[in-house]
């Protein structure tokens, strides 16, 4: 494919127009669903997460695997932890560095990862 | 030829590049965690970070520690203004709505609050915000702080819907700020963070309306002449001017009654390289060759519609990450400096692909507003792709900014130092006088900041 005609139909447009909708986040109802309580992804840790990852990892915002999808999860974790923890520090397709997640350290994205994936003991 | 819709060029093969884009990457990271912003442009190791949840916490926190502080809201800025080896303090915890009057249509908020999550709230309590930036996962605090803005020739700076706030200073002291402040006041409201922590602010809205937006396509020219009549009969009115090209994508956005919903073409597949190789194109298009494929792409798109509140009309999340220069100029001469910015891109040959954003901004009385004065600007924005190293493109482009008066946005990428500053901003001495008084240690600024107010 011509290369440049793929990204001047693309690349000039798509930051512009593609838009998504902002979803309404109740995270009050995953926060507390029994599927995927945990004693790793403790309160202040979920607190982070229904303020950053929240926010698109609830309705699969932008290609975001959606919590408690395991399977999809189980995909991407076939890569090993270090690869997705390395996606979330430096951003990835969409997701920013950092998830949106100013005050996180490595060990809250490992908990965060593992609540979503439905992983933890 | 097929007709394209605005969609069908959101769908087309773009996907594989913008994939491919981290590829080539390092995979090493540090355990500890390094702060990058959103576009990954920016980077620091903090020393630490304090997630405060409250505005008590961050008074004592102030009070008793010494050393920089950078507050941090959603880390969308493209310039310098986060990037220390203090610390940071993160106002996540300080969102939501606090307080609302419905006679006089404000809100009290948290200053940690994103707008992206504020739109349904207001929506609950029969509120809209007056106007908003098309980026909603800003911080209230961040986006003021930048002098962030939204579209509109009668519609000003998010910032100048603030009728109070709340700064906890580098000492430690709540102050309240509302107008009665005066100076105080204009100095505030667009900080850049260098006079203290905003924990609240209170915001005029107005009650909850619906928005219809129109996008289409059309020759850049016949906007240009006419910009100032369509930038005055709608709410809303902007350009995204196509380099290489004779058209604009154009955006209309007005406020009706009539019901929600969405009037557009399905999504087609995208024929791209049929079309690229029906016109003969190589690998490495002439400016020529190009002007022709975006004239000939840009006239098949179809227009398209949209109703909706408003919130969900003028913010959106984005799906791609770039770098973005803007610079606000008189309106009076905008379209003159948003033609020599496209005929360089031609003459020149800049590989770029992104189109140009233009629009106009109300006056405002802010200190360091990019529209201060009594006269509406035009702000015009060019952008690189985050995985594109921006700095050729804007170092080519931002003389013509400075050529025509430009001021720059806080939040995003510009070059211009203390001496250029101070002649472009006339408060811009006042506003570090007030600075001085409130953080006579300099704990609020880092290396860029301090490089901008002490010269």
């Amino acid at each position: 494919m011509n290369l440049f005609y793929s990204k001047i139909a693309g690349l000039a447009l798509i930051a512009f127009l593609s838009g998504c909708t902002t979803p309404n986040i109740e995270t009050s109802h995953y926060l507390s669903s029994p599927a995927f309580s945990n004693d790793v992804a403790n309160t202040a840790v979920m607190g982070k997460w229904s303020r950053s990852c929240a926010l698109c990892h609830i309705t699969g915002e932008a290609g975001a695997p959606v919590v408690g999808d395991q399977e999809e999860w189980q995909r991407r974790l076939a890569q090993g932890e270090q690869a997705i923890l390395k996606n979330v520090l430096e951003g990835y397709n969409a997701m920013p560095p950092l998830g949106y997640c100013m005050s996180c350290e490595v060990a809250d994205f490992r908990a965060m990862i593992a609540y979503m994936a439905g992983t933890n003991p | 030829m097929k007709n394209l819709s605005r969609r069908s060029f959101l769908a087309s093969s773009v996907k594989a590049v913008l994939f491919g884009a981290y590829a080539a990457r390092g995979s090493a990271f540090a355990q500890s965690t390094s702060w990058t912003n959103w576009s990954g442009g920016q980077t620091c190791q903090p020393a630490g970070r304090y997630d405060i949840s409250s505005e008590n916490e961050l008074a004592g926190l102030l009070k008793n520690t010494l050393g920089s502080i950078r507050p941090i809201g959603s880390g969308h800025s493209f310039s310098p203004l986060i990037p220390t080896d203090g610390h940071l303090v993160v106002i996540d915890q300080l969102s939501g709505i606090r307080a609302y009057d419905t006679k006089s249509m404000q809100v009290t908020l948290g200053a940690g609050t994103r707008l992206g999550d504020l739109g349904p709230q207001l929506d609950a309590i029969g509120q809209g915000m007056i106007n908003l930036p098309d980026i909603d996962r800003q911080t209230v605090a961040g986006a003021i702080a930048t002098g962030t803005h939204g579209t509109g020739v009668a519609l000003q700076a998010l910032s100048s819907f603030v009728t109070s706030l709340r700064l906890v200073t580098a000492g430690g002291q709540v102050m309240d700020i509302d107008a009665s402040d005066g100076d105080l006041f204009h100095a505030a409201r667009v900080s850049v963070g260098a006079l203290g922590i905003v924990t609240e602010v209170t915001m005029q809205n107005r009650e909850a309306y619906n928005l219809k937006k129109r996008e289409w396509a059309a020759p850049t020219e016949d906007i240009l002449e006419n910009f100032d009549e369509l930038a005055a009969s709608h709410r809303h009115f902007e350009i995204f001017p196509l380099v290489y090209s004779d058209y604009s994508l154009v955006l209309s956005i007005d406020e009706t009654d009539e019901p929600i919903g969405q009037i557009e073409l399905e999504p087609e597949v995208s024929d791209d390289a049929s079309i690229a190789e029906s016109l003969g194109l190589t690998s490495n298009p002439t400016p020529a060759q190009r002007r022709t494929i975006s004239n000939a792409t840009a006239s098949r798109i179809q227009p398209t519609e949209a109703v909706d509140v408003s919130h969900k009309i003028l913010t959106n999340l984005r799906n791609s990450r770039f770098n973005e220069m803007e610079y606000s100029v008189p309106a009076e001469v905008g379209a003159e400096c948003l033609r020599e910015i496209l005929r360089t891109i031609y003459e020149q040959k800049i590989d770029v692909l992104f189109p140009l954003e233009y629009r106009y901004v109300g006056a405002d009385d802010n200190w360091l507003s990019m529209s201060y004065g009594d006269h509406p600007h035009a702000t015009i924005s060019i952008h690189r792709m985050a995985s594109e190293d921006y700095r050729p493109y804007f170092n080519i482009i931002e003389p013509i900014f400075w050529k025509y008066g430009g001021r720059p946005h806080w939040g995003k990428v510009h070059s211009l130092t203390h001496k250029e500053l101070t002649g472009l901003y006339p408060h811009f001495k006042d506003f570090m006088e007030i600075r001085r008084s409130l953080d006579p240690q300099g704990r609020m600024l880092n290396s860029h900041l301090r490089a901008l107010f002490n010269g």
